[in-house]
């Protein structure tokens, strides 16, 4: 059976992980941030936050650029277009289910 | 709570926890500070040196400040590229004030070169009263930056002005000693924020970037 537009299964899973939703709301707000910036605003683990993401760079949602400033590693991060596009089309999608149901 | 606003509250938080450093108050306070000592040093040796402490004061702190930020906020908190919407606004805000202050100062000079008697009423009022208008400027300019950069204690810097030069004119306390009054008390304020903010992020131990996992 196909999907209807208010169907829960057209949101993008990839995003809607909770971790992976922060880090993308997060993004989504700012141009660009460091690993350090994103850590310390989503509180989550330097491990974590680096797999989650990788999975959202495989994905082409967000652009991982790596660089030495000062003889100390830095990573910057900022969504890419595909990114910015998909979460918006995300909230449109949640926000049509969660209109749709009933109170 | 919506996403929208949830959008906006996490947009706020990392703007405020960029600019809870307490660098911004300092650079106000060592402004107002050095203007201050600029005319104590003017009434002592007619020097000149209020017109251009200020001049001298961006050249010197503004390099200061960028370095500042670059030991002090960026260690701690990490760096972050806000979008083009925030300094827009701050840019259409210089300009506009820019203009204004431009437009006051020509006005000025037309009514004080007419001399006395072709001056209107309410000039002389505003001149009267030049304190009192000064600091309601400032109270004005304080309030646009904190409703345009969102940091609310600029509020309070501004009205703490009005407050301080509108009781300076009834108290005939010198324009120079309340100059210097308002600066150490931003600094102060400034400095109170920036030992919070080193307290609250302490420098990270070893590596301090984990992405490269």
């Amino acid at each position: 059976m196909a999907p209807s537009d208010t169907d829960i299964q057209n949101v993008d899973r990839l995003i809607h992980e909770p971790s992976r939703l922060t880090i993308m709301m997060h993004l989504y707000v700012v141009e660009s941030a460091d690993f350090q910036f994103l850590q310390n605003q989503t509180g989550m683990t330097p491990g974590n936050l680096s797999s989650h993401l990788r999975k959202l760079e495989d994905a082409g949602y967000v652009e991982v650029t790596k660089e030495f400033l000062d003889r100390t590693p830095h990573t910057a991060l900022k969504l890419t277009r595909k990114g910015r596009e998909a979460f918006k089309e995300y909230r449109r999608n949640v926000k049509r289910f969660i209109d749709k149901l009933p109170e | 709570m919506t996403k929208q606003n949830t959008l906006r509250e996490i947009e706020k938080k990392a703007y405020m926890s960029y600019h809870q450093d307490g660098l911004l108050d300092i650079v106000i306070g060592l402004y107002a500070l050095s203007f201050g000592i600029g005319i104590i040093i003017d009434r002592l040796w007619e020097f000149g040196f209020a017109t251009i402490m200020p001049a001298i004061m961006v050249s010197i702190v503004l390099p200061i400040w960028i370095h500042a930020k670059k030991k002090i906020t960026m260690p701690r908190i990490g760096f972050v590229k806000f979008g083009a919407r925030g300094s827009n606004k701050l840019f259409a805000l210089f300009l506009g004030l820019s203009i204004a202050g431009l437009g006051v100062f020509v006005l000025f000079g037309v009514f004080m070169a007419a001399g006395q008697s072709g001056r209107p009423f309410w000039f002389e009022m505003l001149f009267q009263y030049g304190m009192i208008w000064i600091g309601l400027g400032s109270a004005v300019i304080g309030s646009l930056f904190a409703y345009t950069m969102g940091l609310k204690r600029l509020h309070g810097y501004g009205w703490l002005t009005f407050a301080l030069f509108a009781s300076g004119y009834f108290l005939r306390i010198p324009f120079e000693y309340l100059l210097l009054t308002i600066g150490i008390v931003i600094i102060a304020s400034g400095a109170a924020l920036m030992a919070q903010f080193i307290r609250r992020y302490p420098l990270p131990k070893g590596a301090q970037d984990n992405g490269a996992q």
